[in-house]
């Protein structure tokens, strides 16, 4: 198949991803966040971070779904999930696999928590961090609108969003350490 | 042997996990409240029209520190 | 700590209370006893130990439950559980039960599971190895605490001694904490992580070391198992009351802070008075029913008595001399015997400063790992010594106390607040004068003796 609307599908597709996965990131970033608006409960954080995730979830499936379908460029099933071996933008393409092959860990985890520790899942966890940063710049390499000036806002903004928010945690992290009252 | 089922459930804290972050107090106001530093305090067991309301709390609580035990016997 | 000269109205700040923390017991004497404090001052090794007491019967878990109901055996640590109901409870585990003897001993002023190893260590094991045979565990592991130096020693010299086919034997020390002898943190700690409480969903003998029934008790619940399967239920009955048989150890401290007691009325080695104060701990063995009168000297019951040790409860000294040494009793009054462990203030001390300058302590020995315990036992603190110092913080008190237990991971929250409830309800009137101004201070308050 190469019908054009695939293509647009897989563009579309990546770039909503990466608002959703900015915004799902960001949630999960401010969700250890103290204070909390009687509109935007604490809950609420947790619960968009988990709704979100499983949103971005299935539009990846169909990003890559699209992208492998597609044969205007030759992109197999296998290069989604392994970082290698691809012809079409070989390091650009193989980033998204490494992104979703770090999502699906965490994902995986997450519905598994039940059977981890704590510790063990909060680690893995962190993995979503490098995902994000990975598929950002899977999305720059492979993109064909990455010279469009939306394309690159919609970019910065997202970088911004996710480095501020994780600004916004390790200092937090770093003043509750001072008046920690639990030891750890 | 009848099975008598527990219409009601309680709540257990797991006190070294709970890093009072205060969702189920918002999820459960009816039954928990959260003390001066944040901790949750549980009122008694759950009442059944409550349920669903206290599993969602269990859910929601992101360090795993709220379980579902079974009432203690009156 | 900021210095203030106290003016005519003011009062002076609780001195030396932030400070103080208590130091192992160094001058501790023991007592013969009718059971277990027996034959002291003879050699305690293994041989003497069987030739003295005799062969050790090993009875299969049946008839070890009937002994043990019969004579109403309790946990001696403090919670008094039935001995029967844990053996029956780790039995019936598919696994292979583990036996542990917690002679931590966190309490600092206790000074009974100590006594009981220096003087017949034996007595301790024979007991274990009694539950561990009938259990069919293979292993036994004895804990005591890094500070307490003589009883370690002791431990493992007679762990090293042992015989007994088909155990293994293992020593373990503690690390010296208040919170080390709490039963968790004794499996935590078995298990080679921090020996600290953590949540248990399930009792040890359900699930304790390695997820294995752990038949987890206090040294001298030991002691009394191997005293009733040499003599039986019958002789072990001849003491005490028909509900509680038999007899049980104390510990009578002299160290509260500020404890105020007559240098001039001691009681000596003999019993007798002696002029230059006595032993500041002494460990007896009384039969369960005894009265109080008949086990404090008059000058400790002149006074506040904390029962209990520092989760124990305030109870007045002429109250307490008429009540029996019974756990069951006691409990119905609202007071709580715990390890054993008597701590009686002079007259003339207060009891105010004392629960301050405890609290300060116990709120430094939380585990620091559960959000109420952690933040609530330092304002607890606060306000006990709020209240020392003359300011009307009972509401305040009132509150936490409320608040505070069953909120943790043991019992340290629980154990704390008693001690300063019971000082409110029970010695009403004393904070009352305290507040009003009319408290008798002590001379020297604070510090050492």
């Amino acid at each position: 198949m190469t019908d054009p609307i695939l293509w647009f599908l897989g563009r579309g597709t990546g770039v909503v991803l990466l608002a959703l996965f900015t915004a799902t990131t960001v949630l999960g970033v401010l969700s250890t966040r103290r204070g909390f608006h009687p509109l935007w409960p604490r809950f609420v954080t947790q619960e968009l971070h988990r709704a979100l995730s499983g949103v971005s979830v299935v539009v990846l499936l169909g990003h890559v779904a699209s992208a492998v379908v597609d044969e205007y460029v030759d992109i197999r099933w296998w290069q989604a999930i392994l970082p290698f071996g691809a012809t079409y933008k070989p390091l650009y393409l193989s980033l998204g696999a490494l992104a979703l092959d770090l999502l699906a860990i965490v994902v995986l985890t997450s519905i598994a928590r039940g059977r981890l520790t704590e510790r063990t899942w909060r680690v893995v966890h962190r993995a979503a961090y490098a995902s994000w940063a990975v598929s950002v710049v899977h999305g720059v390499g492979m993109g064909t609108d990455v010279v469009s000036s939306w394309f690159v806002w919609l970019t910065v903004t997202c970088v911004a969003l996710v480095t501020v928010a994780t600004l916004a945690r390790v200092v937090a992290a770093v003043l509750d350490r001072r008046h920690a009252v639990v030891a750890r | 042997m009848s099975r008598v089922r527990h219409d009601g459930v309680a709540l257990a804290v797991d006190w070294p996990a709970c890093r009072a972050r205060g969702l189920c107090a918002e999820l459960l106001p009816e039954q928990i409240s959260l003390d001066e530093w944040g901790y949750p305090v549980v009122h008694g067991p759950v009442p059944p029209a409550l349920r669903d309301h206290a599993v969602g709390a269990v859910r929601a609580c992101p360090h795993r520190a709220l379980r579902v035990v079974a009432p203690p016997p009156t | 700590m900021t210095a203030t000269i106290p003016g005519p109205a003011a009062r002076a700040p609780v001195a030396g209370s932030a400070d103080w923390v208590p130091t192992p017991v160094t001058d501790l004497f023991v007592h013969e006893g009718p059971l277990l404090l027996r034959h002291l001052g003879e050699p305690v090794d293994l041989a003497h130990h069987q030739a003295r007491r005799g062969p050790l019967p090993t009875p299969d878990l049946a008839a070890l439950v009937t002994l043990v109901t019969d004579a109403a055996v309790r946990g001696r640590g403090g919670a008094g559980f039935p001995l029967a109901r844990k053996l029956t409870t780790a039995a019936r585990g598919r696994r292979r039960p583990v036996v542990v003897v917690n002679a931590a001993e966190g309490e600092p002023d206790s000074c009974k599971d100590s006594a009981l190893l220096r003087t017949a260590p034996h007595l301790v094991l024979d007991g274990a190895a009694v539950v561990a045979r009938a259990l069919g565990a293979g292993e036994v592991h004895v804990v005591t605490g890094a500070d307490r130096t003589d009883t370690t020693r002791a431990a493992r010299a007679a762990v090293a001694e042992r015989d007994d086919r088909s155990v293994r034997w293992s020593h373990r020390v503690a690390p010296p904490r208040f919170v080390s002898g709490q039963a968790r943190a004794v499996v935590e700690l078995l298990e080679g992580r921090d020996g600290l409480p953590v949540t248990a969903w399930q009792p040890e003998a359900v699930s304790g070391l390695r997820g294995r029934p752990t038949l987890l008790s206090n040294t001298e619940t030991f002691a009394h198992v191997a005293v009733l399967v040499r003599g039986g239920a019958d002789a072990y009955a001849s003491f005490g009351t028909v509900d509680e048989p038999g007899t049980t150890l104390l510990t009578v401290s002299r160290r509260l802070p500020a404890a105020g007691l007559p240098t001039d009325a001691g009681v000596g080695t003999d019993g007798g008075v002696v002029a230059d104060g006595g032993p500041e701990a002494r460990v007896v063995e009384v039969a369960h029913g005894t009265p109080f009168v008949d086990v404090l000297h008059p000058a400790e019951l002149a006074g506040p008595v904390l029962l209990g040790g520092y989760h124990g409860t305030w109870v007045e000294g002429d109250v307490l001399a008429d009540l029996p040494v019974s756990a069951g009793e006691l409990r119905r009054r609202g007071l709580a015997l715990g390890a054993g462990v008597v701590l009686p203030l002079g007259p003339d001390a207060c009891p105010v400063r004392a629960t301050a300058a405890v609290t300060t302590f116990l709120a430094g020995e939380s585990a620091g790992r559960c959000g109420p315990c952690v933040n609530g036992l330092p304002a607890l603190a606060d306000a006990v010594r709020r209240l020392a110092e003359g300011e009307d913080t009972r509401p305040r008190l009132r509150e936490l106390c409320g608040l505070l237990p069953s909120r943790g991971a043991c019992a340290h929250p629980d154990g704390t607040t008693r001690l300063v409830r019971t000082l409110l309800e029970h010695l009403g009137r004393r904070v009352h004068a305290h507040l009003d101004g009319s408290c008798p201070r002590v001379s020297g308050v604070g510090g050492a003796r």
